[in-house]
């Protein structure tokens, strides 16, 4: 690279470096269709047709809600240097609460009263599930990546069961939790079809950002994940930090749960398993772990997510190409952002602005020190 | 109460279940000891088993082979190794990212093709795998109805433990895989090729990780389901850690968490009644603990996770 090259702003650079992964991955995932004997552009337009039509701007719109909630979840954990790869089983959680405890009060409690209280169940859930995780990171120093992993597959069973036998509505044959009547579900905004959810999953993405701009303790746990021992030193509280951004996150995830079964559902169902854990982490990553960035990433991954349904007729596409198409723009994502490292290092540029980095903390010459910092805290120093 | 001549079969029953339940386990976990102790994290293991493991199966289907299956199985890992090794190492990319995208877009690809090829078929592969004959050890109790008519390959598996052993503990490329995992400059300066070496590392775990894939589908169920590893990588990359990545302790821990998936079905043979849930949820509460209770002694190596840049900190 030459020294009078273009010098776009990191900001501008950054979110070319997010686009061109999405783009790279629509192209690889096209050539995949066409090797299967698809008509990519036809799936392609669908999927464009489909997301920018009215019931389709509608329904990708209700299908961020949850991204939006997860992503600010991911991005407060991964900020801290936490992975929180539980997402999914902590969203499961939050939700079969919420729908227990939504459709024993919606006899008697007025709806919005019962939303606030459904909804600080599913909370509850979702951070009673990843609270195990947190006590033995900071405890014991066990990999937070495992068991959160591993929590996910409990939670399947727990959840399992438990629409199967204590939890199930027993009016029904199918193991489901009682139905919240639709009058009794979160409203639409303005007669516009979305319901309420999207405002709070807008809301918990501002928070995040707000949260890392100008609070303290935003500020403490972008330290912990930059520098952990600048943390220590700084007398910082870090086992405190680290729960307590593992603990938010699953909070957060158990609300996108109760955001889907108030908003949506009405219900808890046997074997649903949005696991919105794979857009989730593709989304924070496009969105360089930014709560602003969050809200037009979420709706991108939400078109992908609603057209790549929408194409299962027409054109027998499997769903399991959106996961292809996640796993595509998380594997591009990476792709840019070392090689947007390699042209930082080269021009001895010091990098500006947090966002602009998928790794807050990566400074030029040094090893992105997130993984590190993961894998390695139960290294005794 | 259970009689004597209930508690032989399920012994057996037991001790078998476990015995092949752990060979995957084993499989992944070993290669993914290899990768670990040169530094390298590789989360796209689960979706490596599963690709190894549909490819398997589309192939033994195809030809009937057991062998072309496997072979198969250990091809996709090793492409899969070669992709995550020249990425994470030569490029530099968070090998956890990079992981989580493997394991993602194998485990959409694969269900993909599966559903593609096969509609709402659900086929099984009509292959037999070879057997051996283990000769007077199948008139013994319990352990002859257990050990008779496995294949060979099963007993393959597990005849890579030492081999792994040997080559970690005695060999240079295992001194080389320490050195560039504990410390990468200190073996750069040495002469250690680094990159070299780290990329031997993962095209062994690819490689491996393949392989039990292929084992799964091909040699055990015989059959392909979409995301039917159900977290089984995972396990086994926590088993590396657990095993404190010594392939004679991974070989102790994979027969345990063998021991606790096939308690599944040996609980059905006894007729207890517990919620089926439950015991399926048991490997997994078991590598929290056994992460917890074993893993809080050893010390991972140093360089895990990090890329090595010549001339940097």
């Amino acid at each position: 690279m030459t020294a009078n090259r273009v010098r776009l702003p990191p900001t501008v650079r950054s979110l070319l470096g997010s686009l061109a992964a999405v783009a790279a991955a629509l192209v690889v995932g096209g050539l995949f269709l066409t090797l299967r004997g698809r008509d990519a552009f036809a799936a392609f337009s669908l999927l464009v047709e489909r997301g920018l039509s009215p019931t389709g701007l509608t329904e990708t719109l209700i299908a961020s809600a949850p991204l939006l909630l997860v992503g600010s979840g991911l991005v407060v954990a991964l900020r801290a240097g936490v992975w929180n790869v539980g997402v999914d089983g902590q969203l499961l959680v939050g939700a079969l609460l919420a729908g227990v405890v939504g459709a024993a009060l919606a006899p008697t409690v007025p709806p919005p009263a019962m939303w606030l209280v459904a909804a600080a169940a599913g909370v509850l859930g979702g951070l009673g599930w990843a609270l195990l995780p947190a006590l033995l990171k900071v405890r014991w120093g066990t990999n937070e990546i495992i068991t959160t992993l591993m929590m996910n597959y409990v939670a399947i069973n727990l959840t399992s069961w438990l629409v199967k036998g204590p939890a199930k509505d027993p009016a029904v044959v199918p193991p489901q939790t009682r139905l919240i009547p639709p009058a009794a579900r979160l409203p639409d905004l303005f007669g516009s079809g979305v319901h309420l959810g999207f405002l709070v999953g807008i809301v918990g993405a501002i928070g995040v950002a707000v949260l890392f701009r100008i609070t303290v303790a935003g500020f403490r746990l972008d330290t912990l994940g930059r520098n952990r021992r600048a943390a220590v030193h700084a007398g910082m509280p870090i086992d405190r930090l680290a729960v307590g951004a593992l603990l938010a996150s699953g909070a957060l995830a158990g609300l996108a749960g109760a955001n889907d079964v108030l908003g949506v559902k009405g219900l808890f169902q046997g074997n649903w398993n949005p696991a919105y854990g794979f857009a989730a982490f593709a989304l924070v990553a496009l969105a360089r772990l930014d709560g602003f960035w969050l809200i037009p990433f979420a709706w991108l991954l939400a078109l992908l997510a609603v057209g790549g349904e929408s194409m299962t007729r027409p054109l027998a596409i499997p769903t399991s190409f959106v996961a292809l198409l996640e796993g595509l723009v998380l594997l591009f994502f990476g792709l840019a952002l070392a090689l947007e490292r390699r042209g930082v290092r080269r021009a001895g540029e010091i990098p500006a602005g947090s966002p602009t980095e998928m790794e807050p903390s990566s400074e030029p010459g040094t090893p992105p020190p997130s993984v590190t910092q993961a894998a390695t805290e139960a290294t005794p120093r | 109460m259970i009689g004597t001549t209930a508690l032989e079969p399920f012994l057996a029953a037991l001790l078998a279940g476990a015995l092949v339940a752990a060979a995957p386990l084993l499989l992944a976990a070993l290669g993914e000891a290899v990768g670990q102790r040169a530094g390298l994290l590789n989360l796209g293991i689960e979706g490596t088993m599963l690709c190894g493991a549909f490819f398997g199966f589309v192939v033994a289907l195809a030809t009937g082979s057991v062998l072309a299956g496997m072979a198969a199985g250990l091809a996709v890992g090793l492409l899969l190794g070669a992709l995550f090794g020249l990425l994470a190492i030569g490029l530099g990319l968070d090998q956890i990212l990079l992981g989580l995208a493997i394991t993602i877009a194998g485990g959409g690809l694969t269900a993909f093709l599966y559903r593609d090829i096969f509609g709402r078929q659900n086929p099984a592969a009509a292959v037999r795998p070879l057997v051996l004959p283990l000769g007077p050890i199948e008139g013994l109790p319990v352990v002859g109805l257990a050990l008779a008519d496995r294949p060979l390959l099963l007993w393959g598996a597990y005849a890579l433990t030492p081999v792994f052993a040997f080559v970690l503990a005695r060999s240079r490329f295992g001194l080389h895989l320490r050195a560039v995992g504990e410390a990468p400059a200190a073996a750069d300066a040495a002469g250690v090729d680094v990159a070299r070496v780290r990329l031997a590392a993962a095209l062994t775990g690819g490689a491996m990780t393949g392989l039990a894939g292929a084992f799964l589908s091909v040699v055990d169920l015989k059959l392909f389901q979409p995301g039917m590893t159900v977290g089984t990588g995972f396990i086994a990359l926590a088993l590396a850690m657990v095993g404190a990545w010594r392939p004679g302790r991974i070989l102790l821990a994979a027969v345990s968490f063998g021991l606790l998936r096939a308690l599944a079905n040996g609980i059905q043979i006894l007729g207890i009644d517990v919620r089926p849930e439950f015991v399926t949820m048991l490997p997994y509460v078991g590598t929290m603990a056994a992460l917890v209770l074993l893993a809080r002694s050893t010390r991972l190596p140093a360089a895990l996770g990090v890329p090595y840049t010549r001339g940097q900190r």
